[in-house]
């Protein structure tokens, strides 16, 4: 009984010390940046609000990100998806269409990208990288084709609610966009690890034939995932555009690879069924930090690719390593 | 009352040009243990498949408890009580045994949210019935070793109320004293009133816990015999000549 409660405790402790770690991990970068920055500027106001605001937009993408690994599969063309969006949003408020209806239409026009996404993947059998890459220049190259010399602000008079939706402030302090992020990852990993959807999720990630010999039907899972990366990359498109006023042919440049990075540095695995929300949840809030810290520190842009680099590529070896331990721990063990 | 639990008639299956059963007739009664023996190429996975609903016989009927049957699909087996369980292919390593043991079939309070206790005490219980001595469902089966792993798959087709249950190769990449452990998985199987068909190239162990053995060589029955009528000798020189008993 003793070493049964010694084995259960240590290789839970490996399990989520992936977690746990990535939140000490951001209390340290939190820290770091605090110190290091001159006058403190990392917490003066104006900063926060950036980090709350603007970094919100980021992170809440990690997170449906990290739920599709968790299946096994990857969604590169987010990027292009968020300024595909951000187009369709803006023309459909320039031709007077209504905010609400805007709103509900461009979220179904994210969704249809995810789930074409998601089919493809699955019915083609393409591996979902390929796919992805091939809808990643798709998505913005139609939209840099529509939106050719595109100059106009987003007129939103007398939608002052709907603005402050997106954009306004809780308390008088805390950014509405980081109450989003936190009301999404709350939403997703309430069904990743207590939905039966979830259980779905991490069985095809990790067993997919042993997950269709049980009935599951992974290629519905993993379109339906697909689906609500979409649906939420929209979300996040129309939250961004509100903000910045206008439309911007640059939006989403880069986030694919950054939302990945989140999403590992977070303990999710690269071969999928391994992962947690918990974990994307510091994970990302640590790439928004670095991004932010960086700039409140004046390091010059091209040192980001380095450190990200840096970061990723550490993140994957401890994983590795960490995982290697985990494996060791419970044969020792078991073979008792 | 049906004499079988499932009756096979007369199944031929083509695969392209090849002939890969030939009118072959397999039979398995009421708590039973048949050993479904033979060299490579027998036909042996070919028959369970049929019989498992992954593929589909070019010729013959399927009873089972004395109806006939059209089992066109893994899910029309399943829902007549027939289980497959292969190795490593049935759990997902990096998930809890509990969740391993409820894949696809997660118990739920409440909009479809998993009703977590239910899931663990219910998969703690079917381990134990089982005999398998492990304490903890949240434990992930990566952590378990081979026999035990084994035990978690045919646990989980135990609590799901199968009625025959395939067991594809059970014991290869196992050590002797995780093969006994499943053998006496099987054993327990049979007192729990299901019938098993045990597929292995090992003929020790088939002999060690079958009733009944059935010979197949390339696509045909050679033997179907009784523990009783037979001996470990015959039977092996049965497998090795490829001829059947009456000509031996």
């Amino acid at each position: 009984m003793g070493i049964d409660n010694k084995r259960r405790r240590v290789v839970d402790l490996f399990i989520e010390f992936r977690a746990l770690d990535v939140f000490i991990i951001f209390i340290l970068l939190f820290l770091t940046f605090l110190l290091l920055s001159p006058g403190h500027r990392f917490i003066s106001k104006d900063n926060l609000d950036v980090f709350f605001s603007i970094g919100s937009e980021f992170t809440i993408v990690p997170i449906v990100i990290g739920m599709l690994m968790i299946a096994g599969e990857f969604d590169l063309s987010v990027g292009s998806n968020l300024v595909f969006c951000s187009f369709i949003f803006f023309k459909l408020i320039d031709v007077g269409v209504n905010v609400w209806l805007s709103s509900f239409l461009t979220i179904l026009v994210g969704t249809f990208v995810g789930f074409s996404n998601g089919f493809i993947t699955v019915k083609a059998k393409i591996p979902s990288f390929i796919t992805i890459l091939g809808t990643m220049m798709l998505w913005r190259g139609v939209t840099l084709f529509w939106s050719q010399g595109l100059q106009k602000a987003l007129e939103l008079q007398g939608h002052d609610f709907f603005v402050k939706i997106f954009t306004g402030q809780i308390a008088k302090f805390l950014p509405v966009q980081f109450l989003w992020f936190i009301i999404i990852a709350l939403l997703i990993g309430f069904i990743v690890h207590f939905h039966r959807f979830g259980n779905w999720l991490y069985t095809t990630g990790d067993n997919k034939q042993a997950a269709r010999a049980m009935g599951i039907n992974t290629d519905m899972v993993k379109v339906i995932t697909f689906s609500i990366v979409g649906a939420v990359v929209a979300f996040v498109a129309i939250m961004q555009i509100v903000r910045v006023g206008t439309f911007t042919s640059r939006a989403g440049d880069g986030w694919e690879l950054n939302a990945i990075a989140a999403a590992v540095v977070g303990g999710t695995a690269l071969s999928g069924g391994i992962g947690s929300i918990f974990g994307v949840f510091w994970g990302a809030l640590i790439i928004s930090i670095i991004q932010n810290g960086l700039v409140v520190l004046r390091i010059p842009y091209y040192w980001t690719f380095t450190i990200f680099g840096v970061i990723l590529i550490s993140s994957a070896i401890i994983s590795l390593y960490l995982d290697k331990k985990r494996l060791s721990v419970g044969a020792a063990e078991a073979g008792n | 009352m049906a004499e079988y639990i499932v009756q096979m008639v007369d199944i031929h299956k083509w695969f392209g040009k090849v002939y890969a059963l030939r009118g072959v007739d397999f039979n398995v009664g009421f708590n039973e243990i048949v050993g479904l023996v033979g060299d490579n190429g027998a036909g042996k996975s070919t028959l369970i498949k049929i019989l498992s609903g992954y593929h589909i016989a070019d010729r013959g009927e399927i009873y089972f408890n004395g109806e006939k049957v059209n089992i066109q699909t893994p899910k029309d087996a399943k829902k007549l009580g027939i289980e497959t369980v292969y190795q490593e292919q049935a759990l997902a390593p990096h998930v809890s045994i509990s969740r391993n043991v409820f894949m696809g079939r997660e118990p739920s309070k409440f909009l479809g949210f998993i009703d977590k206790k239910k899931m663990d005490n219910d998969s703690l219980n079917v381990l134990t019935d089982l005999g398998l001595k492990i304490k903890d469902p949240n434990l992930v089966v990566e952590t378990l070793s081979g026999g035990q792993r084994q035990g978690v798959a045919i646990a989980r087709v135990l609590y799901f109320k199968a009625k025959l249950v395939i067991l594809d190769e059970p014991t290869i990449a196992l050590s002797v004293k995780e093969s006994q452990q499943v053998m006496e998985f099987m054993k327990q199987l049979r007192s729990e009133g299901i019938s098993v068909i045990f597929i292995t190239h090992n003929i020790y162990h088939a002999f060690q816990i079958s009733d009944r053995f059935v010979i197949l060589s390339h696509g045909e029955k050679l033997a179907d015999v009784r523990k009783e009528e037979t001996s470990l000798d015959e039977l092996i020189s049965l497998i090795t000549s490829g001829k059947s008993k009456s000509e031996v």
